[in-house]
């Protein structure tokens, strides 16, 4: 399953999903999820989610749905606007709030540290920004970002490169 | 000098480990005769006065916690509201994370590195280190016991070069483990340290394993 998660100010994940439904690939299934007016809260760093109710965020608002369907998507596409060259805040925010798939348990992968997942499987995470993006430092970051996750970028695409991005879904 | 250290953390200032880092920094600096004052961007009621004492000084440190690999969803948000500046004003942060390896934190580095140019002030420096998770779980002593260090980064900002020192470099430590100690230290992590999380829990009131799989995942 392809999950899409627009938090573009000009909703260009509705283009994104024209090319997924032209190009035939989407026999999988595909979602799009556009936050525009959804409640979705910064991650306050309570640790709860880890130490109190492990894998249950504290925070009560529009996130958790989102979060489980990552949790469960083969590839999860965050299709952001750019500020200093990274993702949005709205798009780190989403990021920042996994926790909740991730255990506080540690062990050593490729040397070095990472956490302990808590279900057995992991999404690919990709990114299509619109905007100046830093292509560089955000395949950079997406790379890392997966690591942690225990999965692999799907590499990072402006949104002219929209149709490159698509021939990479499922 | 006159710095202003802003908590990039959104965790409340009580529990924030990055507050407890500032305090020994801060220490360090006032050791000097530098003066400082503090603010914290978990209080967003405080931003509009964050961003008149950033527009106001021009010795500017963020101090943040390392948030997935670059700066925490909330800390963006603060700095989306800056105006840009000039050359006159100097940006230095302390990214500071929960793993131990160096190498753990050069992409938030990297970030950061480049920020100031975007903001169009000058960069400071970066003081990078990790292994800080575990501070906001110790007593009061153990803490300033663990942020110690930090006081003497603070004498070392206070002489004017920011982190761009020798000193400052070596601060972070290791970039990685040798393989004998990852051994080790993953053994550990499969036994004592669980059973210690787990010891933590319990202190939080949780009674499941910390491993539970709450969410019928189908897979
Ligand atoms: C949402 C979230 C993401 C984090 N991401 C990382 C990370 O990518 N690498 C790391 O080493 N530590 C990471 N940490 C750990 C924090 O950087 C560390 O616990 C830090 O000391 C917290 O400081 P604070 O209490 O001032 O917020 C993360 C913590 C949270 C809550």
């Amino acid at each position: 399953m392809v999950l899409l998660i627009d938090t573009t100010t000009e909703h260009i994940g509705t283009t994104i999903e024209d090319e997924l439904l032209r190009s035939g690939k989407h026999a999988a299934g595909f979602e799009r999820i556009d936050t525009t007016g959804m409640r979705i809260s910064h991650c306050v760093g309570c640790n709860d989610c880890w130490l109190k109710t492990p894998g249950v965020c504290a925070i009560r608002d529009d996130y958790e749905p989102v979060l489980r369907k990552m949790s469960a998507a083969d590839q999860v596409w965050l299709i952001s606007d750019t500020h200093f060259g990274f993702v949005s805040w709205q798009t780190k925010n989403i990021v920042d709030r996994v926790m909740p798939i991730v255990t506080m348990y540690l062990k050593f992968k490729d040397g070095q540290m990472r956490h302990v997942m808590r279900y057995d499987h992991q999404p690919d995470i990709g990114i299509i920004y619109t905007g100046d993006g830093d292509q560089a430092y955000l395949e950079r970051w997406c790379q890392r970002t997966a690591l942690n996750l225990g999965s692999r970028s799907l590499g990072v695409f402006s949104e002219r490169r929209g149709k490159e991005a698509v021939s990479c879904m499922l | 000098m006159h710095v202003v250290i802003i908590n990039g953390s959104p965790r409340v200032q009580k529990y924030s480990n990055t507050e407890k880092i500032i305090a020994a920094f801060a220490k360090g600096l006032s050791e000097k005769d530098v003066t400082f004052e503090t603010y914290a961007v978990s209080n967003r009621s405080t931003w509009d006065r964050i961003r008149d004492a950033y527009l106001k000084n021009d010795e500017i440190l963020i101090a943040l916690p390392l948030y997935v690999e670059c700066v925490p969803g909330l800390l963006l948000e603060f700095l989306e509201t800056l105006p840009r500046k000039d050359e006159q004003t100097r940006l230095s942060f302390i990214l500071q994370s929960g793993f131990a390896e160096g190498c753990q934190l050069r992409c938030g580095e990297a970030f950061l590195e480049k920020l100031p140019e975007y903001l169009g002030v000058r960069y400071g420096g970066c003081l990078v280190k990790g292994d800080n998770f575990g501070i906001r779980l110790l007593e009061e002593e153990k803490q300033a016991q663990a942020t110690k260090p930090y006081q003497a980064m603070g004498r070392l900002f206070a002489e004017g070069d920011g982190f761009f020192r020798e000193e400052a470099e070596k601060f972070t430590g290791p970039e990685s483990f040798s393989l004998p100690m990852r051994l080790l230290m993953g053994l550990i992590f499969k036994t004592l340290a669980r059973k210690m999380f787990q010891k933590a829990a319990a202190s939080w009131g949780c009674r499941v394993p910390l491993d539970e799989k709450v969410w019928e995942t189908g897979r």
